[in-house]
């Protein structure tokens, strides 16, 4: 029945999907809602036999810094305890960290790792009063692009421990941001969290 | 389909469908007597009285007829006074008198207000409701429901729903008239084809009612949500209620993405197979986020002092 007269699902690119974070972090921060942050990375599924991503280090440089679209982000390899590998970045201009995150998962996808790819992850900060916008103040959040739902949602841990999430803020901060034009996930339970992000 | 000022604040598929056979079945009786009456040839403005009263008898008697349906049971301020002090603080606040206070005893989270008139009202929770919101959350359900007595949302409705029912009886008994027409010796011109084009027009206004009566449903849901944060002052608490009951949260897992079984299969499932928004015309409610946006704005605007 929801089906019959609901929307028709949209197709859009993957860029389009991602760059949403942008035009909406611009908003909030128009609207004080939250302060800025330049962190975001991506995490993979590290696979030695692809030779892209076992040299993935002296692979990124010329991806990022060279060419016309060279960039100043700045970025670090780390692995976490479920063993996993995260490209952490890092970028004062918030839109030139995201479009340097869509660049390497772009390059890691082109040279065979697609399927390695899990998601993107970048942090914004919410404050609560409008005059409170220093640096990464607020509460942390995290916002997860899953690749293979090409679309965001909202992830505020409350511990390391799985499970430990703040689901009601998630909730009302999912459609604050989609307010502003963030794609958001609509299947909430798509929405799995990822406790121990590096940054 | 009718369902006589019941009004409730989310949906809850066991309650409300117990309703909705009750009051069904409510229908089917009046159709059955209906058209007993009228193969036994009694004149048709008989039978419409006899209908009338029944429909005002409905009417007046829905109260007990909808605690009757939902299990909730009347509970005095001996019983519980935080409940009805909150109530009475909040009918106070919206200038009206104050409605009788029922309890569901039931798990899951609902609240509904039920009455002909402000005077001769009806606010009712379940004690699911009561232990999972905070006095504050509670607080401006209890106003969303005063609002919805103080607007005569149940009056609007059982119109509505009056006008859709007398649509469906008079459908039934075209129905009749086909199978058997010519029932009770009254020798009538049993024209089949004007038949026909009366039966299907009579169906197409059956289903254009109950659209419409649902599209009004959800409009006065946003308007009990308004005048409701108004009463509690408080649209960010309705706001919370809305998205800790709405089961919204029970969908977020507490798995970790790095366990998903299907990571190999990434990039390769449709997009297309997102699950959409599906607003449909057929819910009663408006979608609770379309409902937290709205409050999430006016808590805005209240904060501004404006309205």
């Amino acid at each position: 029945m929801a089906r019959l007269f609901g929307k028709r699902p949209q197709t859009r690119t993957d860029w389009s999907a991602m760059a949403s974070i942008i035009s909406a972090e611009q908003k909030l921060m128009a609207r004080g809602e939250i302060s800025p942050s330049r962190r975001g990375g991506l995490i993979y599924r590290n696979d030695e036999s692809v030779p892209f991503l076992r040299n993935l280090k002296q692979e990124l440089d010329p991806v990022l810094y060279s060419g016309p679209g060279a960039t100043k982000t700045a970025f670090e390899i780390q692995d976490d305890e479920q063993g996993m590998r995260w490209i952490v970045m890092e970028d004062g201009d918030f839109s030139d960290l995201v479009s340097s995150v869509y660049t390497v998962g772009n390059a890691m996808g082109a040279n065979g790792a697609a399927s390695n790819l899990l998601a993107a992850v970048f942090e914004l900060y919410f404050t609560g009063a409008v005059d409170d916008n220093s640096f990464r103040s607020g509460l942390r959040t995290y916002w997860i692009y899953r690749y293979d739902r090409q679309s965001f949602y909202p992830f505020v841990p409350t511990g390391d421990a799985t499970g430990e999430r703040d689901k009601p803020t998630e909730v009302s901060l999912a459609s604050r941001a989609r307010r502003q034009g963030m794609v958001i996930e609509r299947n909430m339970e798509e929405w799995m969290g990822l406790w121990g992000i590096p940054f | 389909m009718t369902s006589f000022g019941m009004r409730r604040f989310k949906r809850d598929p066991g309650l409300v469908s117990r309703m909705y056979f009750t009051m069904f079945m409510l229908g089917v009786l009046y159709a059955i007597f209906a058209i007993v009456l009228w193969g036994l040839s009694f004149p048709i403005i008989f039978i419409g009285v006899i209908v009338g009263a029944f429909a005002l008898f409905q009417y007046f008697m829905s109260d007990r007829m909808i605690l009757w349906a939902s299990g909730a049971k009347l509970v005095t301020a001996q019983q519980e006074p935080e409940l009805h002090r909150s109530i009475k603080r909040l009918a106070d606040r919206a200038g009206m008198p104050m409605p009788k206070v029922a309890l569901i005893q039931s798990q899951v989270p609902n609240a509904f207000a039920t009455g002909r008139n402000p005077a001769n009202s009806l606010v009712a929770v379940t004690t699911g409701i009561r232990e999972r919101l905070t006095e504050r959350e509670l607080d401006a359900v209890l106003a969303h429901e005063l609002a919805h007595v103080r607007n005569r949302d149940m009056r609007v409705l059982a119109i509505g729903n009056f006008l859709v029912t007398l649509t469906s009886f008079l459908m039934t008994m075209f129905f009749w008239s086909m199978l058997f027409g010519g029932m009770g010796g009254r020798g009538r011109d049993n024209n089949g084809a004007a038949i026909l084009v009366v039966y299907l027009v009579t169906i197409v206004v059956y289903f254009v009612g109950q659209l419409l009566v649902l599209a009004l449903t959800r409009y006065r849901e946003f308007g009990a949500d308004h005048s409701g944060a108004e009463i509690s002052g408080d649209p960010g608490a309705l706001a919370s209620a809305l998205a800790k009951i709405s089961g919204q949260l029970a969908n977020i897992p507490d798995q970790d993405l790095r366990k998903l079984q299907t990571a190999n299969a990434f990039l390769l499932i449709p997009v297309a197979l997102r699950s959409g928004g599906g607003a449909s015309l057929f819910s009663t409610h408006p979608p609770v986020e379309e409902r937290i946006r709205r409050l999430r704005e006016l808590e805005r605007r209240m904060s501004f002092g404006m309205r």
